[in-house]
């Protein structure tokens, strides 16, 4: 009995040998682009399944000579599935990336495309704007972007009008916002915004301010004055104005309970997230709009998206960026805004009107909003620590949104952290 | 941990030989030891190829840094320093980690001994009382936490309950300090288990012992107390050893409860031992740092189970022990 349960004991701490051991033993099977089928994995669920498996679809109907694998992994698994995958020497040809993009292409894990954008004949300034170069990492370009949309406000047209409150726009400035908030705040029933606790939002007021969170050197810069006032506006309008539901009324609404769901339940009068909301609200009974997000002493705001990379274990790294070339091309880009899925990196599609009037949008829907917004979006800093950046705002930060308190301490503290993280 | 095996209780001993000899097996032997090893040999491969050679291959990971894509670098006894002399979050989440274990544990066992010893009583409907007690444990652990997300929240039916009693119940999840003792509760719930074995083991003790307890003017209390808890020693004693290891491993639940998806909860208060591994280890891709803090934690566990067994002659009783 003492060994089983010493062996048990050790089952459990071997946590993380027994991963890399299944990944020792993948190093041994052969690969499985034999056949020349590229192997592409992408997060999400069913919606962005459809998606991308149309996509590559029409990818390999109009290039009989390129096969793929498409592969969906569970959006909170996929950065330990794909990790897994490229330890065991088995990775992907083609993978979806984001703000965490350089813990790859620091680490040599992706390939520069620059040669074959090159040799391609692709501009990316010209199909994709400014984002055309997010995801380059010390002057090369690691992958090419495929979905990008910048955060926007929702607005619950009813309690607008209800409060006599006009609609927002982007010449709204941070005052303006506040004021609507107030206004069309019920205590203990209807709150005027959704809350501003998630990077992409608070991170916006503070550029918004001139703040950076990673200067232009790559040195982080979290507890400059424009930050700290940042932070703490986005507090107060919770524990001092009480113009946002505290983390305790959201926890009293359900599990899981935040901006997102509680917009689509008429709780909150504006929302600021991505594209991705607009799925669950076609099917709401809320008579909701969408503009671009205020301003404050100048105009910022975050971007979502991702892009596509072609990994070191490609064995056809051309091919891969054939494909992904063709991904990002309009025809293929037309499917994402067909499916409600994102908002297409891709310009030509974005101004198109199968963008800007898609079939299943409510009258009157101003999509124009991702358009205009695309003039201000400000450049998050993708660097390789990003995760732990992010952890180290979500520890430190989490009493401070729940019960409020000084901007300043917790930002002076968050900066001394990242110092040592950040090299 | 030889001695310890020697002397575990209940265990048959071998009278010990001078040497060891070779012996000769006959035909039959041979067949039986062929029979064996066949038999065995799909564990035995799955524990060298799955276990063994994964713990080896981890002692190794821990003194190098690697990011799981890059060859390791050599860093020796580094991870192992930091973790213990630099990193205040590995303190916090081995407090963190101690305060559940040892008060979960004893706690379930308090509660499953005091509800297998009410299960026992002959009362009406008992079958439908020890199906509703194990109920617990049957459902899956993701539905119950999403349920205590709910039962937890600030306003939520435990606080309600709370309420009639005129306390004001703290906000549980989103609470530094309130957050292990909801993961705590959450536990508790599932004393189900050792419930359904403590009381099997009740059901064993021999009636006479209570009459004759009776007969010599021994109460309810008493009869608990000299009757029925020494003979279920053996079987707490197990509830122990797995409920230490359990909670020391403890992760799921925290994942799954902390607030907005960090696994750290409000200020690392519900940092584990093995939610940091996994933190450190898939999501800030430091594996050498990840195995360092897993053999730290297998050595946590070795010592408190080995406590467990040494004072476990003191408390727990064996039938067929002479002493």
């Amino acid at each position: 009995m003492v060994d089983r349960i010493r062996w048990r004991a050790g089952a459990g701490t071997a946590l993380t040998a027994v991963l890399s051991m299944a990944a020792l033993t993948a190093c041994g099977s052969g690969d499985s682009g034999d056949d020349g089928t590229l192997t592409m994995v992408v997060w999400g669920g069913d919606v962005d399944k459809q998606t991308y498996q149309e996509r590559v679809d029409l990818l390999e109907a109009e290039n009989p000579d390129i096969k793929i694998d498409l592969q969906l992994i569970p959006s909170d698994q996929y950065e330990q599935k794909v990790q897994t995958m490229i330890a065991g020497g088995d990775g992907p040809d083609i993978m979806q990336v984001a703000e965490n993009v350089n813990s790859y292409s620091s680490k040599n894990q992706l390939v520069p495309l620059d040669e074959y954008v090159e040799s391609s004949g692709l501009d990316l300034e010209q199909r994709f704007g400014p984002v055309g170069d997010l995801y380059s990492y010390e002057d090369q370009t690691y992958a090419i972007p495929d979905r990008s949309g910048a955060m926007i406000v929702y607005y619950n047209k009813d309690l607008f009008d209800a409060a006599g409150v006009e609609y927002p726009t982007a010449e709204w400035t941070q005052e303006d916002a506040q004021a609507a908030m107030e206004r069309l705040t019920i205590p203990g029933e209807q709150w005027g915004y959704g809350g501003a606790g998630w990077w992409a939002q608070w991170w916006s007021f503070a550029y918004q301010n001139g703040g950076q969170i990673v200067d232009d050197s790559g040195r982080p810069t979290v507890n400059s004055p424009e930050v700290v006032e940042a932070l703490q506006w986005a507090n107060d309008l919770t524990h001092v104005h009480h113009v946002v539901p505290t983390a305790a009324e959201y926890a009293d609404m359900g599990p899981d309970m935040g901006g997102d769901p509680a917009f689509a339940a008429g709780k909150v009068a504006m929302n600021t997230t991505g594209f991705w909301a607009i799925g669950g609200l076609i099917e709401s009974d809320v008579n909701w709009g969408i503009a671009p997000m205020w301003g404050g002493e100048q105009q910022a705001v975050s971007a979502f998206g991702s892009g596509l990379a072609v990994t070191r274990d490609a064995e056809n790294p051309e091919q891969a960026f054939e494909a992904i070339d063709f991904l990002t091309d309009a025809p293929a880009q037309e499917i994402i805004i067909d499916n409600a899925q994102d908002v297409p990196a891709n310009l030509e599609v974005q101004q198109s009107d199968a963008f800007l009037q898609p079939e299943w949008a409510p009258e009157g829907l101003n999509m124009g909003a991702f358009g205009e917004s695309s003039e201000f979006i400000f450049r998050a800093p993708f660097i390789p620590e990003w995760n732990e950046m992010q952890a180290t705002f979500d520890d430190n930060l989490g009493e401070f949104w729940n019960e409020g308190g000084d901007a300043q301490a917790e930002l002076d503290e968050i900066q001394t952290q990242l110092e040592s993280i950040i090299q | 941990m030889s001695n310890v095996v020697d002397e575990a209780p209940g265990a048959a001993r071998e009278p010990r030989r001078a040497g060891r000899r070779r012996t000769r097996l006959s035909r039959r032997g041979r067949k039986e030891a062929f029979y064996f090893w066949l038999f065995i040999s799909p564990w035995l491969i799955g524990f060298v190829g799955f276990l063994l050679g994964p713990m080896v291959a981890s002692v190794y990971i821990s003194l190098t840094e690697w990011d799981s894509f890059t060859p390791p670098q050599w860093v020796g006894l580094d991870n192992y320093t930091r973790a213990l002399t630099e990193d205040p979050v590995f303190w916090k989440s081995l407090w963190n980690t101690f305060y559940y274990a040892l008060i979960s544990v004893p706690l379930g066992l308090i509660v499953g001994v005091w509800l297998a010893n009410l299960l026992n009583k002959r009362v009406r409907g008992r079958k439908l009382f020890r199906t509703l007690i194990y109920l617990p444990t049957l459902v899956p652990l993701v539905a119950t936490a999403m349920v205590f997300k709910m039962v937890l929240a600030p306003s939520g039916p435990l606080n309600d309950l709370l309420g009639l009693f005129g306390l004001d119940g703290p906000e549980w999840l989103l609470s530094a300090t309130w957050i292990k003792p909801a993961l705590i509760v959450l536990s508790v719930w599932g004393a189900g288990a050792a419930t359904v074995l403590l009381l099997s083991a009740m059901n064993g003790i021999p009636r006479e012992l209570y009459e004759a307890a009776e007969i010599d003017g021994a109460g309810a209390w008493r009869q608990f107390w000299s009757v029925t808890f020494p003979q279920i020693t053996p079987i707490i004693f197990f509830n122990l050893i797995m409920g230490l290891i359990g909670a020391f491993q403890i992760f799921s639940q925290v994942y799954i409860l902390a607030p907005n998806n960090n696994v750290g909860g409000p200020d690392n208060a519900s940092q584990m031992m093995v939610t940091l591994l996994f933190q450190e280890a898939f999501s800030f891709y430091h594996f050498g740092y990840a195995s360092a803090i897993a053999w730290l934690l297998f050595i946590v566990i070795l010592v408190f189970t080995v406590i467990a067994f040494r004072t476990a002659r003191k408390w727990v009783f064996y039938e067929t022990e002479v002493r």
